[in-house]
């Protein structure tokens, strides 16, 4: 167990070692990063020259948007960042002949490859818990802009879930439309969502020698997979319907269903949560492929010659 | 007592290429053994192979008494081991990668790794990057971390490849000392048979894939013909020639600038002296050659060559 811990944090230091990890990590945040500069000069602009005050409706939409976009921008760019760090973690090291020293130690197979996946799993808990924390100073900074400002309009009272808007407050500040509990939601959505893609690179990695071949090949496959899921759900099934039968089995299909823009609002809202019916059985589903995924890298893994 | 490591009946296939076939040695407990054979013998493979690097191939495999792949881990406890060119991560010191890779046996504790380091040689290093070591160092650090956790048996892949004379000397002394004072015993390949004449009492050779000879260092040259330098006056060089093939069919002799060389069965010397000296054959001097492993390992390498081109 001591042992397990120690090749986790092994693999940990390996990958926030390198330079670009960084990078991948504000790369991947670039949503609430960038806002919380933008609000911070609205901040300085309207506070400390007194130009009046944000309305309370215009800041409900740049919040709801913020949170939208973020978790949008993280489901698509995510990928290209992980592949990446998998490919540093398992192809680079194959080259490079970490993976041989590693073997030389008395650790089975099966251990460096859940190692391996643990600590690319806290990366992306990492990158997730920034933007969460970036999100959270964000709302911060909002809260500060509308104090007092008392400007919730009728119409938007009426739009709101009636559960939202019970657990107002008297004084109703715009934070509290994005409860902590469905912040939490969108960020648990978002890391698992990935978590099936690192599984997913994991088992290509395998193959490869090169980060960025492998990265570029198992990038295309998955484009491939849903770019067929697109046509075969549309135009192929009208000309037979077992087309839509295959599409199910495109593993990407879920992705799709859990970052769709109206799950994301719904979170947002109130009206749904992680036990949802269409976001549980996406996440259901989720979690079903990844665990294939990782037994399949698991089983490839223990075949493969280390010959470098 | 428990061989250190025993292998039998190893084959391996590449595609359709035969790398190992039947191979089998058996390295004796407490030695220094060196595992010879020319390029591509199957020497790294069959390293890999025991290491678990290579997980499909047949035989039947033993190292301390574990069988492998089944007690593979409990055997790599007690093992160290470096294949090829050992790879450390290239952004972290020499402390911090045997404090990280050390972590990952049983026990490890501060001092050894300072302790490792200086045995190797590399005090003065503790604290700089991997990747700013010289070729040498990069074997030292290899070594260091192969002891490390003390081990009973230390199995190394061309340890001196790519370092300087001095450099070689130097892994020797460390090896040696490594095993006089921690009693461990070393297995380790190399292309250098002089180098493995001068320290390795137990040898194993292979060629294409194949046990060509093993055993006691010593034995082995024992079981070789002795040479001789024979020096004479120019004038009786011929006279001496044709007195010595009738006399033992056994000897064969070859010119040189000042006499003759003779390689003959142990023993005959001093019979041949004195035949010569008889005949009225003035013999200026009869100078033992040294026997080496490097003409041993030649003879029997290409005596195994003809019989592979002759199947």
């Amino acid at each position: 167990m001591k042992r397990m811990l120690f090749l986790i944090l092994f693999e940990l230091k390996k990958i926030l070692n390198r330079k670009k990890a960084l990078l991948f990590l504000l790369a991947l945040n670039v949503v609430p990063l960038v806002a919380s500069l933008a609000l911070l000069i609205a901040f300085v602009k309207f506070r400390g020259f007194g130009f009046g005050q944000i309305q309370f409706s215009v800041l409900y939409e740049i919040v709801q948007g913020l949170f939208t976009g973020h978790v949008k921008l993280f489901a698509f760019i995510a990928p290209f960042f992980l592949a990446l760090v998998v490919g540093d973690s398992f192809s680079t090291e194959f080259s490079r002949g970490y993976m041989k020293m590693l073997l030389l130690t008395p650790i089975n197979r099966w251990q460096v490859i859940t190692a391996k996946t643990v600590a690319i799993m806290i990366f992306l808990l990492l990158a997730v818990a920034i933007g969460g924390m970036f999100l959270q100073a964000d709302l911060l900074i909002a809260r500060t802009l509308t104090q007092n400002s008392g400007d919730i309009s009728e119409t938007l009272l009426q739009s709101m879930p009636e559960s939202v808007r019970n657990s107002l407050p008297s004084d109703a500040k715009p934070l509290y439309l994005v409860s902590t509990t469905s912040a939490l939601q969108l960020l648990a959505m978002t890391f698992f969502g990935n978590l099936m893609l690192i599984g997913f690179f994991i088992v290509f990695s395998l193959f490869f020698e090169s980060a960025i071949l492998m990265s570029f090949t198992s990038l295309s496959v998955l484009m491939a997979v849903h770019t067929f899921y697109l046509i075969a759900t549309g135009l192929l099934s009208k000309i037979d319907p077992v087309y839509n039968q295959l599409a199910q089995w495109c593993f990407t299909r879920h992705l799709d269903d859990l970052f769709a823009i109206k799950s994301i609002q719904n979170i947002l809202e109130g009206k749904a949560g992680l036990l949802s019916e269409g976001i549980f059985s996406s996440l259901l589903a989720i979690s079903f492929w990844t665990a294939a995924f990782y037994l399949l890298a698991t089983l490839i893994f223990s075949r493969r010659q280390i010959l470098h | 007592m428990t061989a250190a490591i025993k292998v039998t009946g190893l084959n391996k296939n590449f595609g359709r290429k035969k790398v190992l076939q039947s191979l089998h040695f058996t390295v004796p407990p407490d030695t220094i053994a060196g595992f010879l054979g020319p390029n591509g013998a199957g020497k790294t493979t069959t390293l890999r192979i025991l290491l678990g690097l290579i997980p499909s191939y047949q035989g039947n495999l033993e190292m301390l008494g574990c069988n492998i792949p089944a007690q593979r881990v409990s055997a790599l406890e007690q093992i160290g081991a470096v294949v090829e060119n050992p790879t450390f991560i290239e952004t972290m010191s020499a402390y911090e990668n045997l404090y990280w890779f050390g972590s990952l046996y049983k026990t490890l504790l501060p001092a050894r790794i300072n302790e490792v380091i200086e045995m190797v040689g590399l005090k003065d290093a503790t604290n700089q990057r991997f990747g700013t070591f010289s070729t040498g160092m990069k074997q030292r650090l290899g070594v260091a971390f192969g002891i490390l956790h003390k081990p009973r048996l230390l199995i190394l892949d061309e340890p001196t490849s790519g370092m300087d004379p001095a450099g070689r000397v130097h892994m020797r002394e460390i090896l040696r000392r490594i095993h006089d004072e921690e009693k461990t015993s070393i297995f380790l390949s190399s292309h250098l048979l002089d180098e493995v004449q001068r320290l390795c009492n137990y040898v194993v050779i292979i060629d294409k894939g194949v046990t060509v000879s093993e055993g006691f260092v010593a034995d082995l040259l024992a079981s070789t013909l002795e040479k001789w330098e024979l020096r004479l006056v120019d004038e009786e060089i011929d006279r001496a020639r044709g007195l010595i093939s009738r006399l033992e069919k056994n000897i064969s002799v070859s010119n040189l600038p000042r006499g003759l060389l003779l390689a003959m069965p142990a023993g005959l010397s001093a019979q041949v002296n004195s035949e010569l000296v008889r005949a009225g054959i003035k013999v200026n001097a009869l100078i033992p050659h040294e026997a080496s492993l490097e003409e041993t390992f030649i003879k029997l390498t290409s005596d195994s060559g003809d019989k592979g081109g002759s199947a």
